[in-house]
């Protein structure tokens, strides 16, 4: 049986997406397509345009021309029915700091008008215990530490199960536990037919999770590809991501940064 | 030589206020100065003449005023400072860095006194106006006005002090940030509390007939002259008074108070930066863990489909509950009604009728609206992204904010309105009118004040009363001025209008009053009335489409 990925039905796509700020190009005609159930790295140095482009796909930040289609449909023009199929995750999440988690996932869960009832009572505390969250009665968020509030942002897109994920820097915070957690849980929900961007500087994480990779810099797509693929744009068959990464993005090679900084006192 | 590491964090922060302000638009900054400015003069110079004035003609209460006039400082720096104070030495994640750098205490302690001194300068800037207006008028000698600008900036320095103590202790106990917003809950209290003591008192004093009767003043202040808050003013009416020894004796017991306060505070700070990090940072503190139990059957338990609205709501009343920064914004608003309620219920107090109450209910609705609805968009701070991303409309969110506000607005209004018509002697028939009206002002109200908050939100804003810009607050001001305007309009050629359909009233000024008159005011008042929904539509027009192109990116806060 072919898995949802290789239906070929486009989950995401970015239609030549520019992003200005004044004169600064945050991103300079990005396009690309993510089929159904793919797990896809989105690389890019600091300052590259990722996040722009993230929040440009989830509708929170308007093109300057372009578009962005979740299940092909148009989120700029049907918005609030792309917005229902689809979570996404800032690298510091939004959450409400008065408010416990069960108080949080309940909020969200009614914001996107799911049924009340044991249902959803059984996949929150699921998700609570998943994440250890569920002995934090009583503790409101804002004591939660960088990824406990990981952690809820996470349990947020997941109880309303989304069937696109778009994820700025998921484990960012995590502890190696936790990180293991969400890498199983997104190819799982990836076989289920989720489809993920996901944004991340952790190379391994990308490695070892992506089928494919989208490299940004300075607001283009420098490369899209397979990791064969990749390895045959650069020309160099034994290539690591991280070699490709900084082959694609060149910038001052460290070793001279270094010698720089480090030379003897004049 | 090397430079004190004091000068250099002043110099940081300096820096960094300019950059503060140099982010600004021109327009906005040269706004700002106007207002300054403006504000400078007419505070200032009322207080300068109000010295004056009382240094010329009542010679007698000088040392009652001055001593009053410093403790008065004292009280008002000790409450309204505090959270300045808190945030200044003991919040905020820069200070772990000052405390791991190899900066002495003393030096900590004392750029940090200059920087949280900056709301209390701020603060006795008006008694040192009135102060100095005082020596004017009593053609005091030069020497007052050098020991006048001495002795408040010690008096700053005193209450500062006197802060930095009492925070070093209590911090022992109580986490850093929950002890700010609890001063800031009581700043907040305190202010609008000082705020209807201050205008109910000169009320009192000034009455329109008579002479000022400042025995209530005097007799008050002959009670607290032993307080070491009254020191300085002491000194300053001996000097008036053309006497050196008490002079003398007065500012070297100031001095001396000012010098060992100052001395405990540093010991104590000291002391307290060293007993460990903990008490500071950016983590909020835990304040309850309740233990393990298992999960409720709360809202999740129940059937149907989850409702936007009502989360929104439950969320925002959670967060009141919660939040005590936010409730500090409530409690005044809250006092406000109380306090001018009771101040028209007070026995000799005479209420001139149904108009005077309309006006009343009107002022009280527009006061509740502003404080409760304006920042309620801007409120959700980060979170309003996760509105954003929901599939809602803004239209949606808008809703939800006006259901959430109108309940205690009108609440209270009615409640208000109840007890002045009822004081007044209006009739049941008045007390509808006026029950509707207040309805009518309510709904309108606390949609133009939602619409101000999402017309300029301002959702990095730590503190609500920031939470709305200029042109929020602008619109705000302008739609509810000309909506309470067209509806009290609109509501008078309705009860006149009504009078002359049923023949009750003959004449309205020289108008002769007929059921075609009637007719034609009640026209008249559809036609207000109209005009104000019109304000109020174009305001949440506005709103609306403003938040649903809103891109900007929200800071953590």
């Amino acid at each position: 049986m072919a898995s949802p990925a290789e239906t070929g039905q486009v989950a995401i796509e970015a239609r030549d997406l520019v992003k200005r700020f004044g004169v600064l190009n945050a991103v300079d005609g990005v396009s690309f397509q993510i089929r159904h159930g793919e797990i896809v790295g989105f690389l890019g140095a600091n300052g590259a345009g990722k996040t722009t482009t993230l929040r440009m796909l989830c509708g929170l930040v308007t093109p300057t021309s372009g578009t962005a289609l979740i299940d092909g449909i148009d989120i700029f023009a049907e918005p609030l029915k792309a917005k229902a199929r689809l979570g996404y995750l800032d690298e510091e999440p939004f959450v409400h700091p008065h408010l416990t988690g069960r108080e949080f996932l309940n909020y969200i869960a009614d914001l996107y008008r799911m049924a009340r009832g044991p249902e959803r009572q059984q996949r929150m505390e699921r998700l609570l215990g998943l994440f250890e969250l569920a002995d934090r009665n009583g503790e409101l968020i804002g004591a939660y530490s960088h990824g406990m509030r990981q952690k809820i942002g996470l349990a947020s897109l997941l109880i309303r199960e989304p069937s696109v994920l778009l994820l700025d820097e998921p484990t960012n915070g995590l502890d190696p536990r936790s990180a293991r957690l969400v890498k199983d849980l997104l190819e799982e929900l990836a076989s289920r037919g989720t489809t993920v961007l996901l944004s991340t500087h952790i190379l391994e994480v990308a490695q070892a999770l992506c089928r494919r990779v989208a490299i940004i810099d300075r607001g283009q797509i420098v490369a899209t590809g397979t990791m064969e693929e990749l390895r045959a744009q650069a020309g160099s068959e034994q290539a690591s991501l991280e070699d490709l990464f900084l082959k694609l993005t060149a910038g001052p090679e460290s070793k001279e940064l270094i010698e720089r900084l480090l030379a003897p006192k004049q | 030589m090397k430079e004190s590491a004091t000068w250099t964090i002043l110099r940081a922060e300096v820096l960094a206020l300019r950059h503060r302000l140099l982010k600004r638009k021109p327009g906005r900054l040269v706004g700002l100065a106007l207002f300054l400015t403006a504000a400078g003069v007419f505070i200032g110079g009322g207080a300068f003449t109000v010295g004056a004035t009382a240094g010329q003609f009542l010679p007698s209460a000088r040392d009652s005023m001055l001593a009053g006039g410093f403790t008065a400082l004292a009280v008002l720096m000790l409450v309204i400072g505090f959270p300045t104070v808190i945030a200044t030495f003991f919040v905020g994640r820069d200070l772990l860095q000052l405390v791991l750098a190899p900066v002495r205490p003393i030096e900590i302690f004392a750029a940090r006194l200059l920087l949280a001194m900056s709301a209390n300068v701020l603060i006795s800037l008006i008694l040192l106006t009135a102060t100095l207006g005082l020596g004017v008028g009593s053609h005091a000698p030069a020497i007052y006005f050098v020991l006048a600008v001495i002795l408040i900036f010690l008096q700053v320095l005193l209450a500062t002090a006197v802060q930095v103590i009492l925070m070093s202790v209590v911090l022992r106990w109580v986490p850093a940030r929950r002890a700010r917003d609890v001063a800031a809950a009581v700043a907040g209290l305190a202010g609008a509390g000082f705020y209807l003591a201050w205008n109910l008192s000169l009320r009192q004093s000034f009455s329109p007939r008579g002479r000022p009767d400042l025995s209530n003043l005097t007799s008050l202040v002959n009670r607290i002259e032993w307080l070491p808050s009254a020191w300085p003013g002491h000194a300053l009416s001996a000097v008036i008074a053309g006497n050196p020894g008490a002079a003398v004796t007065w500012l070297g017991l100031s001095v001396a108070l000012a010098g060992l306060v100052l001395a405990a505070a540093e010991i104590l700070y000291e002391r307290t930066l060293l007993t460990g990090l903990g008490v500071f940072g950016g983590a909020q503190s835990v304040w309850r863990r309740d233990p393990p139990r298992p999960a409720p059957v709360d809202l999740a338990g129940r059937r149907g489909v989850g409702s936007p609205a009502r989360a929104i709501a439950l969320k925002d009343w959670l967060g009141y509950r919660r939040d005590i920064r936010r409730l500090s914004r409530l409690l005044p608003a809250f006092l406000f009604p109380v306090g001018y309620a009771v101040s028209f219920i007070r026995p000799g107090r005479s209420i001139s009728g149904f108009w005077t109450d309309v006006f009343l209910v009107g002022f009280i609705s527009m006061f509740l609206s502003s404080s409760l609805a304006t920042p309620s968009i801007p409120s959700e701070r980060r979170g309003f992204q996760l509105l954003r991303m929901a599939p809602l409309t803004m239209w949606q969110v808008i809703r939800a904010k006006v259901i959430l506000t109108l309940p205690p607005v009108l609440a209270l209004t009615l409640l208000f309105g109840a007890v002045v018509a009822i004081l007044s002697g209006s009739g049941i028939s008045q007390l509808t009118a006026l029950a509707v009206l207040v309805v009518w002002l309510g709904l309108g109200f606390v949609s133009i004040g939602v619409s101000a908050g999402g017309i300029d939100p301002r959702f990095d804003a730590a503190d609500d009363r920031r939470a709305v810009g200029l042109v929020g607050t602008l619109a705000g001001l302008g739609g509810s001025l000309g909506f309470g305007l067209l509806s009290v309009g609109s509501f008078a050629l309705f009860v006149f209008g009504l009078g002359a359909v049923e023949g009750t009233t003959t004449h309205l000024g020289p108008i002769p009053t007929t059921p075609a008159i009637g007719a034609l005011m009640w026209t008249g008042g559809v036609t207000l009335a109209a005009g104000a929904v019109a304000v109020v539509g174009m305001l949440l027009w506005v709103a609306n489409s403003r938040l649903g192109s809103y891109e900007g990116t929200i800071a953590a806060t």
